[in-house]
């Protein structure tokens, strides 16, 4: 997943994208609403957004996010913890709230659930006919056939079917699986779209010409 | 403890003494003023009786005879009939030789002239006032008199009817003005009322306008003291709020970083990290207790509570809870779990590996552990320290924390002796 941490604490920001990262994301880490504006565009599988930060309030950031329609999952990392707080974190916009201080392992778990239930599931395998997903061990099946995957095709993957049911531009599923500072070769998407249809089956993705490629939504 | 003044009681007992105090002097006031009007009454219907008998004696004059010895001759009068009238009568002759003879008298009347010498007008002597007249020029007088006793008794009587009016009256004035006080401090028992209803922080920190005059500078004095309450707890409430993003943040840096370390480090470092990433875990949660019962030293928020969830809630590495027969008990969730936190952090300290926890009755929770446990004697000195809450020295801080958080819910922390192991029961109120 392409994740945009936003976090002021040194010691939290580097441990949770050196965890995040080493769990196979890719961590956007912003310590300031200010940096966060470098990033204006960009499209994510979750923010994971700090409430007081030293330029503002991240909740009022993801508040903008909401009207301005974006539907992307936040979980708000944040160390008030009063009920009227929590009620007003996830009044705001925030998908889950998550109070400090937490376990990382918690953390990563509350991601999954909410970007599962983004993508329109709330069960730990999502199923595509006769293709199984698990998101969380990052596993998939084809008839019941474990079927092995590349990182790059995991994330291209992963990239969809948190989207599933809506068209991703292919701007975007390159951005989503390499990050911010990386770039792929120009055909290298369609080179794994080609390696996932080949192991999970054609009807799996579907180009939607002019537009992107769409998952459809899970059973 | 000894019943506190009551301004209601005091008041009515003064007004008691005043009501009697002034039922007796206006009493007395009015006796004195009517003695003198009741002598002189008397002394006209002594008058009045003389006048009356007069004239029939005068007419009857003829017919009497000459000379009478005593009161029967007087008895076959109706002149005589005196009984009831609180007069008597004598008629008396004087003679040249200076005698005085009773004609005629009234039974009650002496048989002596009352006066020796023809007397006129009013006279007192020997116990009668006497009003004497002339009945004919051959030296014969009528005397009408009347007993001082008697006078006595009239005057008591109308004494008496005095003080007993005025003392109604004064009795009277008592219960209406005893009423009254209680009416009037009715506003006070209202404010009592509305001081129990009201939040200074929630109500903006006004009472409300006062019912009368004399509570206006107390309604001032508490919105007073309770706009300087929102200003302590809004500080107190800023700096729980520092102090809680100044500790938790760090604290969930530490363990994000040791996540990472434990990952990336070689195998023979891991359990040492993992050691250290416990014993932030442990920080965490006493850290978390402390905060929230900061916090919440001003509100508990009760609800029922599962324990079952509660301790899904609350897992701890390397301890077992299970739960024996259980039901639903009334806390604030985020203490009860601060509260536990700190028990079962405790257990596993002391060797702990497997907690039971039940709820024996109602609003109770028990954990007992398997783990070292405490000598009987140390028992009862914790047991003493956490009932007079002297902590310091004495208890560890999850026993004080936990102690704490029972008796914000009204209740305490008790030590049971149990065989094996240790248990302690958070009595919830």
């Amino acid at each position: 997943m392409r994740l945009l941490l936003i976090e002021d604490d040194d010691i939290l920001g580097e441990g949770l994208r050196d965890f995040l990262s080493a769990d196979g994301h890719s961590v956007d880490w912003c310590r300031t609403l200010r940096e966060v504006s470098g990033y204006h565009g960009e499209p994510y599988d979750a923010l994971l957004v700090d409430w007081q930060l030293p330029d503002g309030s991240g909740l009022d950031w993801l508040r903008g996010r909401r009207l301005n329609r974006d539907a992307t999952p936040a979980l708000m990392l944040t160390a008030r913890d009063l009920l009227s707080d929590r009620i007003r974190g996830l009044d705001s916009g925030a998908d889950d709230y998550l109070v400090k201080p937490f376990a990382p392992e918690e953390l990563l778990a509350r991601l999954r659930a909410v970007c599962r239930r983004s993508a329109g599931s709330a069960a730990g395998r999502l199923s595509f006919g006769e293709v199984d997903i698990d998101l969380a061990g990052r596993s998939a099946w084809r008839a019941g056939q474990r079927v092995a995957l590349t990182a790059r095709e995991w994330a291209v993957l992963e990239a969809l079917v948190l989207r599933a049911g809506r068209i991703v531009p292919k701007d975007d599923v390159e951005r989503l699986v390499v990050g911010f500072d990386s770039e792929l070769a120009s055909n290298a998407i369609e080179v794994h779209i080609f390696g996932l249809r080949r192991k999970l089956g054609r009807e799996i993705i579907e180009t939607v010409r002019g537009l992107g490629y769409r998952v459809g939504k899970p059973r | 403890m000894n019943p506190l003044p009551s301004i209601q009681a005091r008041l009515a007992r003064a007004l008691l003494v005043w009501s009697l105090v002034w039922s007796l002097a206006v009493a007395l006031a009015v006796w004195l003023a009517v003695q003198q009007q009741v002598e002189d009454l008397l002394d006209e219907s002594l008058q009045s009786a003389a006048e009356l008998l007069k004239a029939p004696l005068m007419a009857e004059d003829a017919t009497l005879p000459a000379e009478s010895g005593g009161p029967d001759a007087a008895g076959s009068s109706d002149l005589a009939d005196d009984a009831d009238s609180g007069f008597a009568w004598q008629v008396v002759q004087y003679s040249p030789a200076d005698a005085a003879d009773v004609l005629f008298n009234s039974a009650t009347a002496p048989t002596v002239a009352w006066r020796l010498a023809p007397t006129t007008g009013f006279s007192d002597g020997a116990g009668w006032r006497v009003f004497g007249t002339r009945l004919a020029d051959d030296g014969r007088f009528l005397y009408v008199g009347q007993t001082r006793d008697e006078r006595s008794e009239v005057q008591i009587e109308v004494a008496l009817s005095v003080a007993a009016a005025t003392l109604s009256i004064g009795l009277l004035a008592h219960f209406w003005l005893r009423a009254r006080v209680r009416y009037e401090l009715l506003p006070v028992q209202r404010l009592a009322e509305r001081l129990a209803a009201h939040d200074p922080i929630a109500d903006g920190g006004s009472l409300g306008v006062a019912e009368c005059e004399e509570l206006q500078p107390m309604h001032a004095a508490i919105d007073t003291l309770a706009a300087r309450l929102a200003h302590r707890l809004a500080q107190e409430r800023a700096f729980t709020a520092h102090a809680a993003h100044a500790l938790r943040t760090p604290l969930a840096g530490i363990d994000a970083q040791l996540a990472v370390a434990l990952r990336e480090s070689p195998p023979a470092l891991q359990p040492r990290l993992q050691r250290v990433r416990s014993a932030a875990g442990r920080l965490q949660r006493v850290v978390s207790a402390l905060l929230t019962l900061f916090r919440s030293g001003v509100e508990l928020r009760r609800q029922t509570i599962d324990p079952a969830a509660l301790v899904t809630r609350l897992a701890i590495d390397g301890l077992t809870v299970e739960l024996a027969e259980t039901q639903a008990i009334s806390a604030d969730p985020d203490l009860l779990a601060a509260a536990l936190l700190n028990l079962l952090d405790n257990a596993l300290r002391n060797g702990a590996q497997r907690l039971v926890l039940s709820t024996p009755g109602r609003g109770c929770l028990r954990l007992h552990d398997d783990g070292t446990g405490v000598a009987p004697e140390r028992l009862q000195q914790l047991q003493a320290a956490i009932s007079a809450q002297t902590y310091e020295g004495n208890t560890g801080l999850g026993l004080m924390l936990a102690d704490l958080i029972a008796r914000a819910h009204g209740g305490q922390l008790v030590l049971p002796l149990v065989e094996g192991g240790f248990a302690v029961e958070l009595q919830l109120g």
